[in-house]
């Protein structure tokens, strides 16, 4: 077996408690990040049965503000913002003139001119630059504060009782997809009912002085609901088994919100520009593009990974781009993308390529998991 | 089951092998399934495959990954342990023991004796972390 070491990586500031509690620590998007603490099949089921709690510090917090902060947003992505009542959130993708994406991300309206875009570590570059360069004419503000706030997510059936437990009543928790300032523990944090697992929970923004009492408190309080703190590797089985993408894998700058399957996420009667429109209204309205984003479940008992090529009736059809084990479901699942001269209609029988051999998958639903 | 650690040889690649009369049982080391993780799948050569040493063999996987299995030793399979195929937790519980991968037949002894003891393969490993 071929293992690695990377250097020169960034920490959260709970990188000390990770440490603490036995975390093997993994690089990821640029930072040194907690992979699992004890077994990833046993944190993704706390997650799936109780809670879990995760340090995803790396993920990028701007805020955007001024009297155009709409109608710049509104220029950028898919989603027509002007329908987000304040505190609310929505999910959407920054696109480019082509409708390539260049970021997946969840906008909040905390305020009528002000919002909060929160997206991918390994992007928060890239996507700055991108706002940067689209400014000209807006009188707007773009504050990146990715590297002062720190972010935490509560996420399982039990997290609502858990905040309850620290003294928030359910009553002031946000409901979901909802974000509203509040005070835990008699620190201030900004709460969003929105998470990546497939299970309802929050995600708490705090300044990165803040996040350790928070975190540690978090922990000692919800012991007793069965919390437990989870790492990168089971909120990757968590989002893939809740049908979520990863960006990178499922989706990239060569691949449209049509051809990711994202079209339920697209506003089809946004009035106002945004840049891709064109591409994509055209991908919606003729079906011509080239390629479509499927899940699929194998039926043997092999694994399918990243970059594994998709076969239908023998011919290289497509190529897996996340794949792996659903341990709540009891599957072996992935997401790929099918050439669209290629049926991908659910039901559809394909096969995977694995170390020179074909086996059985069939397309099936997403999500694979829904919880109750 | 418990193991003599003393019988145990193995490769940089984290395999091990313990000799057996005229076989080699093969598997992976404890240092290598604690990297792993789960270990989920494992797909093992039929027998009377023959392999070089350092040709893949198969493969092990666990939740995080797949990694291709280097053989330590070369020869030819007798034996592959088809109840590791069925649970292959096994390797996580035992993996000298009821989590052997396969059996060897017709190795070259020169290749047995370069192998690093089991004290030497931990001496290796901490090297390597630093």
């Amino acid at each position: 077996m071929v293992m690695g070491n990377e250097k020169d990586l960034k920490k959260t500031a709970l990188y000390e408690e990770h440490k603490k509690i036995g975390a093997k620590m993994v690089p990821f998007a640029g930072w040194e990040m907690p992979v699992q603490y004890a077994n990833i099949i046993e944190e993704h089921l706390t997650v799936r049965n109780k809670a879990g709690l995760f340090d995803v510090s790396h993920m990028g917090q701007v805020f955007i503000s001024g009297k155009d902060a709409l109608n710049f947003l509104q220029k950028l992505v898919p989603q027509d913002i002007s329908k987000l009542i304040r505190g609310k959130a929505v999910y959407t993708q920054l696109t480019n003139v082509e409708g390539g994406i260049i970021d997946d991300l969840i906008i909040y309206k905390l305020d009528e001119d002000k919002f909060l875009l929160i997206i991918n570590a390994s992007r928060i570059y890239e996507d700055v630059k991108w706002l940067l360069s689209n400014r000209k004419d807006f009188d707007v503000s773009i504050d990146n504060q990715s590297d002062n706030l720190s972010m935490i997510a509560l996420q399982g059936p039990l997290a609502s009782d858990i905040l309850e437990n620290i003294g928030l009543t359910k009553e002031n928790q946000p409901k979901r997809f909802f974000i509203k300032k509040a005070k835990l523990l008699n620190i201030d944090v900004l709460l969003a009912a929105t998470g990546y697992t497939g299970e309802d929970g929050f995600e708490i923004i705090v300044k990165n002085e803040e996040v350790c009492k928070l975190w540690v408190e978090l922990l000692s309080k919800g012991e007793k609901f069965g919390l437990k703190p989870i790492g990168l590797a089971a909120r990757d089985t968590l989002r893939l088994e809740a049908g979520l993408f990863l960006y990178g894998q499922d989706m990239t700058e060569n691949t449209t919100p049509v051809e990711a399957s994202l079209v339920w996420t697209i506003s089809k009667d946004k009035k106002e520009d945004y840049l891709g429109k064109d591409k994509i209204l055209s991908q919606i309205n003729q079906k011509d593009e080239s390629k479509r984003l499927v899940g699929f479940k194998m039926l043997d008992k092999s694994i399918p990974r990243h970059d594994y090529r998709i076969y239908i009736n023998n011919e290289d059809s497509g190529v897996v781009t996340s794949g792996g084990v659903a341990p709540f479901i009891g599957e072996n699942i992935g997401l790929g993308y099918i050439n669209t001269n290629k049926p991908t209609t659910i039901g559809t029988k394909i096969d995977i390529m694995i170390r020179e051999k074909l086996h059985p998958a069939e397309i099936v639903k997403r999500p694979f998991y829904v919880k109750k | 089951m418990t193991t003599d650690m003393t019988k145990v040889l193995c490769a940089k690649s984290h395999e091990y092998f313990i000799k057996e009369g005229k076989s080699l049982k093969m598997g992976v080391t404890d240092f290598a399934v604690e990297q792993l993780g789960d270990v989920v799948f494992i797909e093992l050569p039929e027998i009377d495959s023959s392999f070089k040493k350092g040709d893949i063999f198969g493969t092990i996987e666990s939740v995080k990954a797949a990694s291709e299995l280097y053989i330590p030793v070369g020869g030819t399979v007798i034996e592959i342990n088809e109840k590791v195929i069925e649970k292959p937790e096994l390797i996580n519980t035992d993996c000298f023991g009821e989590g052997w991968l396969i059996k060897v037949k017709d190795f070259n002894e020169a290749e047995v004796e370069e192998a690093m003891t089991y004290d030497e393969y931990k001496e290796f490993i901490e090297e390597e972390a630093h």
